[in-house]
């Protein structure tokens, strides 16, 4: 007490500078990542327009759907059939398109088939009273089962596995969609109007309370099942929207497609600052900031270690494992503060 | 002095960063560049492939092979091949199979080769992007000696091995390169599928949608079918089972040697597959059940280096001006010292496709380079 009167004092609230380099800790690091990114690409005399090229295509389906899936994580819960959703959504779309040759439909039906998706993980929950968890797991089992069917009896054989190819003429179609400047502006409207509704409206603000304190938050009257449909259907937004740019961006679905998204997505929104149990410290950037730092640490330690390649691969993942344990670590002295979030 | 844990994260981050910068530095090399696009780097194949490359053409030529990690999907066949050519590869060598029309299309608008080095486009697809000016060609197997390689077997075990009752592992089928071998497995033990033999099993397959169902085999040779791999134990079962029945042996069209050997190996079943000519594979065939191999040999990849460095030389091998699209046999082995003699004939200290042949292939016309493709190298 006596300790922070004398701050009070002299003018430096130690807490304060202490939690705002935390919450910019994030940024730091991609913005250090991203500079010694250059100068790697550099020192090799890589193309750097192409890499910050293939940096984007890398992230930006990561960041469209860890986006949205923020909203779950925000709430405390964890949505792990994200990435067979995605394929499902990206099979029944890229189907749409074969038939249609509409880019709007290809995009509406991922999305609402994602939306839909995610909607009824969070009626199954909320009806039979399952941990969303549990009911994610079986999301995935039967997502994944429904699109390697689609995938086995719409497609054709190709390599070791089944997928849809779209036809020359569509692929064409979608050249102007898989542009650089079109991504990016599809990211900036994208997380514009995320970070509106997560911190300008009531619904992030009631998020975060329930995230923190679920008990507290039902006694002032908030919906957990209102706003939990909330969250899965924003996600499932950001599934669609990331399923749709799948098929933008490679034209070919099969069973693998978006099969690591799952796991990436949660690495990625920890890698950007978001508190793993969600709450009041959960940020809606941090799906942008961590995507793209994780994506730039792979980058780099993949051309760091490409001259030991018997053991790069195996090498690249234990050091990403490592990387993660730091910044859990580091993330987390901000967490057992003695201070309440404010 | 007293140091917080914040003022120690802050530090091991930044020492991360500087770790980064610092080791960054001279990296750079004065070689060509080649990136290889893998599905599975660890299978037998892909390693004999890769030791070739690594250890020997890169050695001799002053070419670096880049490896991609596993390939897995379209988007992250293209995300790497994307990847190689930020880094200046000079030339791409598909073998992951994703898409390959897509990636030749990348390729050729970034003004950078492209060529497959293991299994070849469909029709389709080839037809599609062999006017490309960047897509070098492909080597490999066509569809009639895939065929041919499956009739071998089936009559080597019918007529040779007089086998009645038999395991028989259909890998990827309806993958067509799978399916033809089996076609010609059939034929070869004197089986039809839906009264079919011949080719016509795998036109009447994809008349199906591309659906092979086992109930349709018919024939004397009995046999006990499986096909895919889910990487998740029920394969492991399946094939357990089938070798708890005691086949007289258990047939393959690919992949066995890399997920059941142990399996058929510890329960002294004889077995075949066709895959490559690999130290694993010798061992195998020497105190394993291995008793009938076709495979690549790993220097076949030779040709399609000699094309990519004829295109990056600027004397293109050109087939009427459009990418060439050659096939290579198998050779078969079926005992351990064929193995032998096979093996030692083509090392990676002394390939078949060695400097000196691959420099007569650099910027040779079209038909010389056909006719050294096509010949059968078969140690004798």
């Amino acid at each position: 007490m006596e300790q922070v009167v004398e701050n009070k004092k002299s003018g430096f609230d130690k807490y304060k500078i202490k939690k705002l380099i935390i919450t910019l800790l994030p940024l730091l690091a991609l913005i250090l990542l991203f500079v010694a990114y250059i100068v790697i690409l550099n020192i090799n005399d890589y193309n750097v327009m192409m890499n910050l090229k293939t940096l984007l295509n890398q992230s930006l389906i990561l960041v469209l759907v860890a986006t949205g899936a923020i909203f779950i994580f925000t709430l405390g819960q964890f949505d792990i059939s994200l990435g067979a959703n995605a394929l499902f959504s990206a099979v029944v779309g890229t189907l749409a398109y074969k038939a249609t040759g509409s880019i709007a439909l290809l995009f509406i039906v991922c999305i609402a088939v994602a939306v839909a998706c995610s909607l009824l993980n969070a009626l199954i929950a909320s009806v039979f009273h399952l941990p969303m968890f549990v009911t994610t797991i079986a999301m995935l089992s039967v997502l994944t089962a429904l699109a390697t069917f689609l995938i086995q009896s719409k497609g054709s054989a190709s390599g070791t596995s089944y997928s849809i190819t779209l036809p020359a003429e569509l692929v064409d179609k979608l050249a102007p969609l898989d542009t650089v400047a079109f991504k990016i502006v599809l990211l900036i409207v994208f997380m514009a109007l995320m970070v509106f509704i997560f911190n300008f409206t009531k619904i992030g603000r009631k998020q975060k309370f329930l995230g923190g304190n679920e008990r507290c938050a039902k006694l002032t009257g908030i919906s957990i099942s209102l706003f939990g449909i909330i969250a899965f259907a924003l996600a499932g937004l950001g599934v669609g929207l990331g399923s749709s740019m799948t098929v933008v961006y490679a034209h070919t679905v099969s069973t693998t497609t978006a099969s690591s998204i799952g796991m990436s997505v949660f690495i990625a929104i920890v890698f950007g600052g978001m508190p793993i149990n969600g709450g009041a410290r959960s940020r809606i950037y941090s799906a942008l900031i961590g995507g793209f730092s994780y994506n730039i640490m792979t980058n780099i330690l993949f051309i760091l270690f490409q001259s030991m390649q018997g053991v790069r691969d195996g090498l690249v993942q234990v050091i990403s494992g490592v990387f993660f344990l730091v910044i859990v670590f580091v993330a987390s002295i901000n967490y057992r503060s003695k201070n309440l979030p404010r | 002095m007293k140091i917080s844990k914040f003022t120690k994260g802050v530090a091991a981050i930044a020492l991360v960063g500087a770790s980064i910068a610092l080791a960054a530095c001279g990296g750079a090399k004065q070689t060509v560049k080649v990136g290889v696009l893998v599905a599975d780097a660890s299978g037998e194949e892909a390693l004999g492939f890769k030791n070739y490359l690594q250890r020997y053409v890169a050695k001799e030529y002053n070419y670096e092979f880049v490896y991609s990690p596993a390939i897995a999907s379209a988007e992250q066949a293209k995300s790497q091949a994307e990847t190689f050519i930020g880094q200046n590869c000079k030339a791409i060598i598909d073998m992951a199979d994703k898409n390959r029309g897509d990636l030749a299309k990348l390729c050729n608008d970034s003004k950078v080769y492209f060529a497959i080095g293991s299994g070849m486009m469909s029709d389709g697809d080839f037809a599609a992007s062999k006017k490309l000016d960047y897509f070098v060609g492909q080597i490999g197997p066509d569809m009639q000696t895939e065929y041919e390689t499956g009739l071998a077997m089936g009559k080597y075990y019918k007529e040779v091995k007089n086998v009645d009752n038999i395991g028989v592992y259909g890998a990827f089928i309806p993958n067509p390169m799978h399916l033809y071998r089996m076609a010609g497995l059939l034929t070869g033990l004197d089986d039809t599928y839906k009264g079919q033999s011949g080719q016509n099993i795998v036109f009447t397959v994809f008349g199906d949608d591309a659906q092979f169902d086992a109930a349709n085999i018919a024939g004397d040779v009995e046999i006990d079918y499986c096909a895919g791999f889910d990487g998740e134990g029920a394969i492991f079962g399946t094939v357990g089972g089938i070798i708890a029945k005691g086949p007289d042996a258990f047939l393959s069209v690919g992949m066995t040697t890399t997920f059941f050997a142990d399996m058929l190996d510890e329960a002294h079943v004889e077995y075949s597959d066709i895959d490559s000519f690999t130290t694993q594979n010798g061992n195998h065939m020497k105190t394993g059940s291995l008793k009938y191999l076709s495979g690549k040999y790993s220097s076949s990849l030779g040709p399609i280096f000699a094309a990519i460095k004829s295109a990056i030389d600027g004397k293109a091998i050109r087939n009427n001006g459009e990418a060439f699209s050659l096939s290579q046999g198998y050779w078969t082995a079926k005992s351990s010292a064929e193995f032998e003699k096979f093996q030692s004939a083509d090392s990676v200290n002394n390939p078949i496709f060695n400097k000196t042949l691959l420099d007569t292939l650099v910027g040779a016309s079209f038909d010389t380079f056909k006719a050294a493709v096509e010949l059968d190298r078969t140690p004798q």
